[in-house]
């Protein structure tokens, strides 16, 4: 029964508004170049879905491997800055400037720099754009510790590593989910606009853009429901992992 | 061999600055082997001050603070002392059991050996139950059993506890003031006891220490004899006694000197 008042709301709302945005466009005689039908989008996706799922997965696989190595490198940056304190303070500043580049600014620039069948350049932008979330959420958790925590510890005759092995890392676990919470949903946009800027064609970004500028619009909206279902994909991936590597919470988003 | 020496120590904090504050003041205590001594005062009064200088959770400025014959940090690194706080402090990320664990687990116990002690020690706190529970899933009451617990797996011969049921309601709190009197006869373990209740200090202790604030400073030592520790103790006319001399200890005005 709590599923079902969990879950029927948001249902019957989303319901509604396609019902709405339907009847508006097909009563309102609204050009199909502006704004398509949800039926003329769902007609599209139901015939080129063997092309949405292929486009998903070049373009998942972009994200996932950016994701991946950005969130390495931001758990990885954040114990190096909370384990030495002057590193602290250097790197919060470097982070935040990583974190004001644009990508749109950034994906043409990488593009030049490898050649244009290459992935690397997309991945590159990924890994930059999930960065930051994860460093500075990662750091917070590492450098909140509860005192009485750190006094046990002490009573322990604890050595640095450990209390850091046994107390530091589960502690900020939460918050490194934070991060990697906010960073899944950023990877699949990366990964999707970073594809606007030239190189291979197969992602979903590069099928957005060229079936755009064929005027087919409600194909271009197919692909977009694709990547927003990529995007959910990845961030209810992220809620399930959350949920495994942490037990001892019960609810699924705290 | 006392449990604890405390001679002549002083602690001020924040020495040579304008915010220097002299939280004890030339203190000495023992605490006598299987001793159940209490510290009780008006808050600011350096009883836990003179609680964590006994863990060396902090240093003397002066004098010198010996557990078990030996140095406070000696004795720390040993782990020649089980503590418990206020507040429970469980890692909410480990189960009841693996909680209680810690300890030993950074003692480098075996596993099968530490697992045992830690099931023995829930038994005694009568948690063997919620052993795979995460603290999240228990009541206020229960995690500061744990707690105890926890302080109680090395079978340490010290145990020091700062207002481990400051925050339980009252029926939790005397269930559980009984029970650790339980586990402290069945185990020999000496006290160092930090409250601000006074019928919990007399009904725990075998003598309770009155503080006074400003400087931190022992004003008296009460030594408590009660007829017996359960309900009949609660209510016998010693008991009563012995809270109004603590009480007039507390204000100031003269008492008889204990013995």
């Amino acid at each position: 029964m709590r599923w079902v008042r969990n879950v029927l709301p948001p249902v019957l709302v989303g319901v509604a508004a396609i019902v709405l945005w339907e009847l508006t466009v097909s009563l309102g005689r609204i050009a199909p170049f502006i704004l398509p039908a949800p039926s003329a989008i769902w007609d599209e996706l139901v015939a080129q879905r063997q092309n949405v799922w292929e486009a998903a997965l070049a373009s998942g696989e972009n994200a996932l491997i950016g994701l991946a190595a950005g969130a390495a490198l931001g758990i990885l940056a954040a114990m190096a800055a909370s384990r030495f304190r002057p590193l602290t303070e250097v790197s919060i500043p470097f982070a935040a400037v990583l974190n004001a580049l644009p990508i749109i600014a950034l994906a043409p620039i990488l593009n030049n720099m490898f050649e244009s069948t290459s992935s690397i350049p997309r991945r590159l932008v990924t890994a930059i754009i999930v960065f930051f979330p994860i460093f500075v959420n990662t750091l917070r958790g590492l450098r909140e510790v509860n005192p009485i925590h750190q006094e046990l510890m002490h009573t322990y005759a604890a050595s640095g590593w450990t209390f850091a092995r046994k107390v530091r890392l589960p502690g900020a676990l939460p918050y490194v989910f934070t991060g990697l919470r906010q960073a899944s949903s950023l990877a699949v946009i990366a990964a999707v606009v970073a594809e606007y800027f030239g190189g291979l064609q197969t992602g979903l970004g590069s099928r957005i853009t060229s079936a755009a500028a064929f005027t087919a619009y409600p194909r271009a909206w197919a692909f977009v429901v694709g990547a927003c279902l990529l995007g959910l994909v990845f961030y209810l991936t992220t809620l399930v992992l959350e949920r495994v590597a942490m037990p001892w919470r019960t609810r699924l988003i705290a | 061999m006392s449990a604890v020496v405390v001679s002549s120590v002083t602690k001020i904090f924040n020495k040579g600055r304008p915010d220097e504050v002299a939280a004890l003041s030339d203190v000495d205590l023992t605490v006598g082997d299987g001793e159940f001594v209490s510290l009780i005062g008006p808050s600011g009064c350096g009883k836990s001050t003179l609680l964590r200088l006994i863990a060396d959770l902090i240093p003397p400025t002066t004098g010198t603070v010996t557990v078990a014959g030996k140095g406070a940090g000696k004795a720390r690194k040993e782990q020649a002392y089980g503590i418990a706080f206020q507040q429970a402090g469980l890692f909410e990320w480990r189960t009841v059991l693996r909680n209680v664990e810690l300890p030993l687990e950074l003692r480098g116990t075996a596993k099968a050996e530490r697992r045992a002690r830690a099931e023995q020690m829930l038994a005694l706190v009568g948690l063997a139950d919620f052993a795979g529970h995460y603290p999240a899933q228990l009541s206020g009451g229960m995690q500061q059993r744990v707690a105890i617990a926890r302080a109680l797996a090395v079978q340490p011969p010290l145990l020091l506890m700062d207002e481990p049921f400051g925050a339980l309601d009252e029926m939790t709190r005397e269930r559980l003031q009984s029970e650790l009197l339980g586990i402290c006869a069945k185990t020999g373990t000496s006290t160092v006891f930090v409250t601000h209740s006074i019928s919990e200090a007399v009904f725990l202790s075998d003598r309770v220490v009155v503080m006074s604030a400003r400087p931190g400073r022992i004003t008296a030592s009460i030594t408590v004899d009660l007829p017996s520790r359960d309900d009949a103790g609660r209510q016998s006319p010693a008991f009563f006694d012995k809270i109004t001399e603590v009480r007039q200890a507390l204000r100031g005005t003269p008492v008889k000197a204990a013995p």
